[in-house]
């Protein structure tokens, strides 16, 4: 290098090697492909398996491929209105098809059989499956995607949320629930809203309090008081009313009072002639379920539409469901005509609503489903409350120096060392702790959410304080200057300001908690129960339990088929509520 | 700065060049009750001390301005007011700070009941991330008020000149404007609340010129209502804007405090003069 000094300083500049950093990209890049295709290929196979795609007749895939799939992409491209896009989706959907086919052709005559894998099935792993995420992408950047997408997103999440609730309700009593909203919710909500419009401050703040008394009272009256009226009302009363009348005053508040009431009144007029009379009229679904899912389904879509109709732009967009559904339909009726081999998923029907079998194609995940939503519900707010308090706390409650400033010192330090605790010893003090000491049972749902709150309360504290650290102290001083006190600084300047932060902890935290098994084996949770649980103190099991012992059987059947529908599931609702509490966070953060 | 030092044959002229005469609003600074009153006051952080034994009446509805080199204490002085320095835990105050007729480092005295009656302002802009009615609101929102508040951002804002710029966009984030708006935006919080005092800490450093000196009309305007004290780099703004002045020099000392027009065209002491004029500090 020093001889090249000389040469430098009479031809110019000269150069500087980056040869390091050159080596270091391009190692880093490679070692990411490398691992990303391994996972891959691991999800492809696990897919073929649980849909059955191996066996499946071309013409099968290839049905739908035209009915369902061109007519969405071709959506898309009409949605992106971008020449550059719609040639690059045509060069690739057509050269990846000669593509795909020549690699594939040549691999399978040089070097071997790909085991339980066709060039149509590469195709649409390799091809098909990313340029629709691309165009996914694209589309719902313009309009009528946008719309689409929205409305879709609103239709399976609040189905999604509905589904939720009414499993939430298989093991929390909804008497009990009853009671509390009629006699604390209800009054609360009233005096806050004569509050509010009266502009009476002392209305709005002994809401809380009322709400508080009155769910404590709620408590104190469900074993005396015994009439009730049937799920269906309970449903209607507390949850679908509400839910309805917060549609409404969205709609209203933007001006029109008659699509209020339609936005409001629409879906819950539906969702009551369903719930009620929905079995007895043969539709096939009914009952209490019926009228929780197509209410919060349904009145966010209401008034979801009413928004797009108002504004009046990529009103095209709302024919997207019907696209997708329309496009199922027709594929369904042309393999039923034609009689084409349909494919035998063991993510079925039966899959998800029944309960293990020692018949593969009977087996189910449902109680180990309804286990692991009641276990990820109590574990997100058990970690996130606690989570967030000890924070707090740690933050801007304790001070830096003297004795509480050495002792604050320690337990942080014991909080990162107990991020590093293997979580067999985290199973180990919720069986002492909780299941022995405190009596809640073995493998309870208590005993379960509790050690795993345990477990991700380290990681949901630390980064909870960094996001809150990293609240700027102007902010701080600025409402501390005007006489706030702590916790109202705290409330209304920090909290809010770290809440995106705090969201993603949460998130990463409570990812790792669902997919656990060591602890829950620990604290005795049953690797297969047969029927949903119906009290938090019923033996529980969660998907990664069912799913690990189904791996040891010693059919082939389970080995493959089942296990893979068993983590197909695993994954659908783990990347599904990961997905709602980004969306959420991100709603959060433009909202600031 | 842009004044020349000046020489000794021109000591009884203004010692800076400015535009506008010092002390020119009609305002006279005797025959004020006193606002705040500090005696004896020290201030310690550690071992080192900042503030040396600084006792003086600022008074009622009049600019104050506080004026000295860097590190001399002038911030110190002003978190003094209103107990902001309870926040720095290696901070010692002695000494009284007498404000509404009672010493606010009395055992009895509620720091927080006691910032609801100060206002202040920062260095740097610092709104909350909230729209800007949420900003304006939120003394009034913690402090429990009663009456019309959508009314009382109305008068803050337009009491700080913004009101014209933000009509219409009342619900769009504090963090959207300009740096002078977000200061402006800062004063309206400051005021909404109807404090007695307003402490301003260097509140123009961070703006260009025309930004600045729509602050400095402001602060004039202030002034009918409020106590406001004021801490400034700027001779010219110190000048301008003040009715009396303060000048810290090094190791928190207070060194001379008169009216403006006094310490600016003849001071007492010959190291303000030499601070004023630049020869120092
Ligand atoms: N939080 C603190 N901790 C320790 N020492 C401090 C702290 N704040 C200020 N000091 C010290 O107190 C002295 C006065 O500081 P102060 O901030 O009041 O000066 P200032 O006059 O406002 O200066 P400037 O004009 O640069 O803002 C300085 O020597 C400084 O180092
Ligand atoms: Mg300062």
């Amino acid at each position: 290098m020093a001889t090249d000094t000389d040469t430098a300083r009479i031809e110019g500049f000269g150069e500087v090697s980056r040869v390091r950093g050159i080596v270091f990209e391009y190692l880093s890049l490679g070692a990411s492909v490398l691992g990303i295709f391994a996972l891959a290929v691991l999800l492809i196979y696990v897919t073929i398996d649980a849909f059955d795609l191996a066996g499946t007749s071309p013409v099968w895939l290839l049905t739908y491929f035209v009915t369902l799939v061109v007519p969405f992409l071709a959506f898309c491209l009409y949605s992106a209105r971008d020449r550059e896009v719609t040639r690059r989706a045509v060069t690739v959907s057509g050269g990846g098809l000669v593509a795909v086919a020549a690699v594939f052709t040549a691999i399978e005559t040089f070097v071997g059989q790909i085991p339980r894998l066709n060039w149509q099935l590469a195709y649409l792993f390799v091809v098909v499956a990313p340029l629709t995420g691309y165009l996914v992408y694209v589309g719902a950047r313009g309009r009528p995607g946008a719309v689409g997408f929205g409305l879709v997103g609103r239709l399976i999440g609040g189905t999604a949320i509905g589904l939720a609730f009414s499993v939430l309700f298989l093991v929390f009593d909804e008497r009990l629930w009853f009671l509390a909203y009629t006699i604390g919710i209800v009054p609360a909500a009233l005096v806050y809203g004569y509050g509010r419009v009266r502009d009476v401050s002392v209305a709005s703040a002994a809401a809380i309090p009322i709400a508080v008394l009155g769910v404590l009272v709620a408590v104190l009256l469900r074993p005396v008081v015994d009439v009730y009226p049937t799920t269906v009302f309970i449903y209607l009363w507390t949850l679908a009313i509400p839910i309805a009348a917060a549609g409404a005053l969205l709609v209203n508040g933007r001006g029109n009072r008659t699509a209020a009431l339609v936005a409001g009144g629409v879906p819950l007029a539906l969702a009551v002639v369903i719930g009620l009379f929905g079995r007895a009229a043969g539709l096939g679904v009914g009952g209490p379920n019926a009228l929780l899912v197509i209410s919060v389904a349904g009145v966010p879509t209401a008034v979801y539409l009413h928004r797009v109709f108002d504004v009046g732009e990529g009103v095209t967009g709302l024919g997207v469901p019907v696209l997708l559904v329309g496009g199922a339909l027709v594929g369904a009726f042309v393999v039923e005509t034609f009689g084409i081999p349909t494919p035998n998923p063991w993510v079925s029907e039966t899959f998800l609503t029944e309960a293990p079998s020692r018949n593969a194609r009977d087996a189910g995940l449902y109680p180990a489903i309804v286990g692991s939503v009641i276990i990820i519900a109590m574990v997100a707010v058990f970690s996130f409350v606690l989570g967030v308090a000890t924070s707090v706390f740690l933050e801007e409650y304790t001070a830096d120096s003297g004795v509480i400033g050495a002792l604050t010192r320690l337990l942080q330090i014991n909080i990162a060392n107990l991020a590093a605790v293997p979580s067999v010893v985290y199973g180990l003090l919720g069986l002492g702790l909780f299941a022995n000491l405190l009596g809640f049972g073995f493998g309870t749902a208590v005993t379960v959410s509790l050690t795993l709150s345990l477990l991700i309360l380290p990681i949901t504290i630390i980064s909870a304080q960094e996001a809150i650290r990293s609240v700027p102290d102007d902010l701080r001083r600025g409402s501390d200057a005007m006489g706030a006190t702590r916790w109202q600084t705290t409330k209304n300047v920090v909290l809010p300001e770290a809440f995106p932060g705090i969201l993603t902890g949460t998130i990463l935290a409570l990812g790792r908690a669902i997919g656990e098994t060591a602890p829950l084996i620990m604290v005795g949770a049953a690797t297969t129960v047969f029927s949903a649980p119906s009290s938090l103190f019923s033996k529980f099991s969660a998907m990664p339990m069912q799913i690990y012992a189904w791996a040891n059987f010693p059919q082939e059947e389970f080995r493959y088929g089942v296990v893979a529908a068993g983590v197909i599931t695993l994954l659908i609702i783990l990347i599904g509520m990961n997905g709602t509490a980004i969306l959420l966070r991100n709603r959060a953060e433009r909202g600031t | 700065m842009s004044n020349t030092p000046s020489s000794d044959t021109r000591s009884s002229d203004s010692l800076i060049t400015t535009d506008v005469e010092t002390g020119s609003n009609d305002r006279t600074a005797e025959s004020r009750a006193t606002a705040v009153a500090t005696r004896d006051l020290n201030v310690y952080y550690g071992d080192e001390q900042a503030i040396d034994d600084v006792s003086m009446d600022i008074p009622e509805n009049r600019v104050t301005a506080l004026i000295g080199p860097s590190g001399c204490g002038k911030s110190t002085f002003l978190r003094c007011i209103n107990r902001m320095n309870d926040m720095i835990e290696v901070c010692r105050v002695e000494g009284e700070v007498e404000f509404g007729g009672k010493n606010v480092y009395d055992a009895d005295v509620d720091p927080v009941a006691l910032r609801r009656r100060i206002g202040m302002v920062f260095q740097k802009p610092n709104p909350f991330p909230k729209s800007i009615r949420d900003n304006v609101a939120y003394g009034l929102k913690i402090q429990g008020f009663d009456g019309d508040v959508d009314e009382r951002v109305e008068e803050s804002l337009k009491g700080a000149a913004l009101w014209d710029e933000v009509k219409d966009q009342l619900d769009s984030s504090g963090l959207d404007l300009s740096g002078g708006q977000q200061q402006r935006l800062c004063i309206a919080r400051a005021i909404a609340p109807d404090p007695e005092v307003i402490l301003m800490d260097e509140p123009t450093s961070a703006l260009d010129p025309v930004a600045a000196s729509k602050i400095e009309d402001l602060i004039d305007d202030l002034a009918e209502e409020y106590t406001v004290i004021i801490v400034t780099h700027n001779m010219q703004q110190a000048a301008r804007i003040s009715d009396r002045t303060a000048v810290f020099l090094t190791g928190g000392r207070l060194v001379e405090y008169d009216d403006t027009a006094k310490i600016f065209e003849d001071p007492e002491e010959q190291r303000v003069e030499d601070y004023i004029t630049g020869k120092f500090g």
